[in-house]
């Protein structure tokens, strides 16, 4: 699959903002909030949240043939994943703004607890079903798997993260115990499950043979003889983008490195004292260029069945 | 809406038949395909580039050739591939606007032009690739099955058929009601054991494809030559001998 610069720059920077927001969300919930000494946390936080939801949003509009219309994508709930997610990510707009009043009006009260447990299952729920666009796709097995919703879920918790231990670096001096225990065990869990994920979709067969795309018993071999056209058209510039196998190690490398465990290592270096605002800014721009790179490899590396029909090992 | 419709009694499964045995891949139906489909009642289908280098458009038929079987005795199968119409058909379901959508009454799958965003989905949701992008309209282009010549009371009735169809040569295209078992169409399937291509994927197409008929041209191998070992006399007989019978 073609990776669309709309694309990965929405599910990133939607991964960051819902992330943030989550852990607003279970701050909240807990009770954990850091309000006695600093209010510029939560405020700052739950702005940040909404304002790189909002970055996500308006760059996915930026794919759309028809941007006027995009209104329509809100009633078909029912039955589409990116119905759902747009539903979904209007929604956790009034409830990260009422969270916000809560905090601001009430502390830690009832309302906190509730709106930020509200706020966490909203962004998290929106993060899901921008995964299950991808995941129900049934001709595309590098994303049609069990991996593909827990693996975003699991990226979001650790960008979220990062961004948690900058705002309480820049708040309070430092990224405080909790938000660097959870960057390094995102971490340790989002370098698993890429792992896993690529072991999966390596050892996975392809999903038809060329013979069975034109009907023929599976024993016969069917090789091209002629194509339709010998530009690329709609389909193959959309869905037979092919990656050289040694371009794709090398970006694995790059997205394990840059996004995870480079920032891991940095908002430890953080915590201990080490010019923390220097390392932790240092830790978000790595693991977003990390994620970026991860994003699309996820699109390269994703192969379409169509594309056996032009030929293309799928 | 995009749920797609509840099995009606009675409705009927209106769908392409294709002879992949009698396609000689002439490439009639996709060029009347796009001569219907850019001058009939629904918009033009763009081109690009037209007289450029790299030129491209927007075809809603397409017609593919391969090449199958081993060295000996193998056979070119041509495999026009259009909209599916399938029954379990993801494009619908996917789609965040409405605008994809299944007609209950006769199954076809169509693209509402005044309400399809261009997102997408719907051609990532198609396994066989049938969905095209009009790139001038921003919105997604599909096979229609002929939608506005197979209803139109001005049409002559043997007219009343998609352009693909009426237009195919080789008669290898038949169009029909699938639902009805004493239909043509249907009739043809059981008697030559249409198939779905990509069956296992499970979207229950309702075009059927006739597989080609087993033909094997029996090819012996050839005659060993007989080694000469009688000497410099039977040498140049045998040479007389093949000048002679030539």
């Amino acid at each position: 699959m073609t990776p669309a610069a709309s694309i990965l720059l929405l599910t990133t920077a939607t991964g960051f903002g819902y992330g943030l927001l989550a852990w607003l969300g279970a701050y909240a919930t807990l009770g954990l909030l850091p309000l006695e000494r600093d209010r510029a946390f939560v405020i700052t936080g739950v702005a940040l949240a909404l304002l790189l939801a909002s970055i996500g949003l308006a760059a996915s509009t930026l794919h759309l043939g028809r941007k006027a219309r995009a209104w329509r994508a809100f009633t078909q709930w029912r039955s589409s994943w990116l119905s759902r997610e747009a539903v979904a990510s209007v929604l956790t707009y009034p409830v990260a703004i009422a969270l916000l009043i809560a905090v601001l009006r009430g502390g830690e009260g009832g309302w906190t607890r509730v709106l930020g447990f509200a706020a966490l299952a909203a962004s998290l729920g929106t993060v899901f079903c921008t995964a299950m666009i991808y995941a129900s796709l049934k001709p595309i097995r590098q994303w049609h798997n069990p991996h593909t919703a827990p693996d975003y879920l699991i990226y979001a918790v650790f960008s979220g993260a990062i961004l948690v231990a900058l705002l309480h670096t820049f708040v309070f001096g430092a990224p405080g115990t909790a938000a660097t225990v959870a960057i390094i065990a995102a971490a340790a869990l989002a370098v698993i499950a890429k792992g896993l994920y690529w072991h999966h979709i390596g050892a996975q067969t392809p999903l038809a043979t060329l013979a069975q795309a034109i009907g023929l018993p599976t024993d016969i071999e069917a090789r091209p003889l002629d194509a339709p056209h010998f530009t690329e058209n709609f389909v193959l510039r959309e869905m037979g983008f092919t990656i050289a196998r040694r371009h794709a190690a090398r970006l694995r490398r790059i997205a394990l490195g840059a996004g995870f465990l480079l920032p891991a290592a940095l908002s430890a270096l953080a915590a201990l004292a080490l010019i923390p605002t220097a390392t932790m800014t240092l830790a978000l721009v790595s693991a977003a260029i990390g994620l970026l790179v991860e994003r699309w490899l996820f699109f390269a590396e994703a192969t379409h069945v169509s594309a056996l029909y032009y030929g293309r090992r799928i | 809406m995009t749920m797609l419709p509840k099995a009606q009694p009675g409705a009927r499964k209106l769908g392409l038949v294709i002879d992949l045995d009698t396609c000689v891949g002439c490439h009639a139906c996709a060029v009347s395909c796009k001569e219907w489909n850019g001058g009939g009642e629904a918009r033009m289908l763009p081109d690009y580039d037209k007289y450029g280098t790299n030129p491209d458009g927007v075809w809603l038929n397409r017609v593919h050739s391969y090449e199958t079987g081993a060295e000996t005795c193998s056979r070119t199968v041509n495999l026009p591939r259009s909209c599916l119409h399938c029954e379990d058909a993801l494009c619908v379901t996917v789609c965040p606007t409405g605008a994809s959508y299944k007609r209950a009454e006769d199954g076809i799958v169509l693209v509402d032009p005044e309400k399809c965003i261009g997102c997408k989905l719907c051609a990532w949701a198609c396994p066989y690739g049938a969905r095209e992008l009009d790139e001038d309209a921003g919105v997604m282009r599909k096979c229609t099955l002929c939608v506005d010549r197979i209803y139109d009371e001005s049409l002559p009735e043997a007219e009343r058929q998609p352009a693909c169809v009426a237009s195919c040569p080789a008669r290898a295209r038949h169009f029909g009601d699938l639902a009805d078992p004493q239909s043509k169409v249907s009739q043809l399937i059981e008697e030559r054991g249409g198939v779905d291509l990509l069956s296992s994927l499970g979207y229950r197409p309702t075009n059927k494809y006739l597989p080609p008929r087993k033909a094997t041209i029996p090819v012996t191998a050839a005659e060993p030559q007989p080694v000469s070992s009688g000497g410099i006399g039977t040498a140049l007989l045998q040479l007389l001998d093949k000048a002679l019978s030539r």
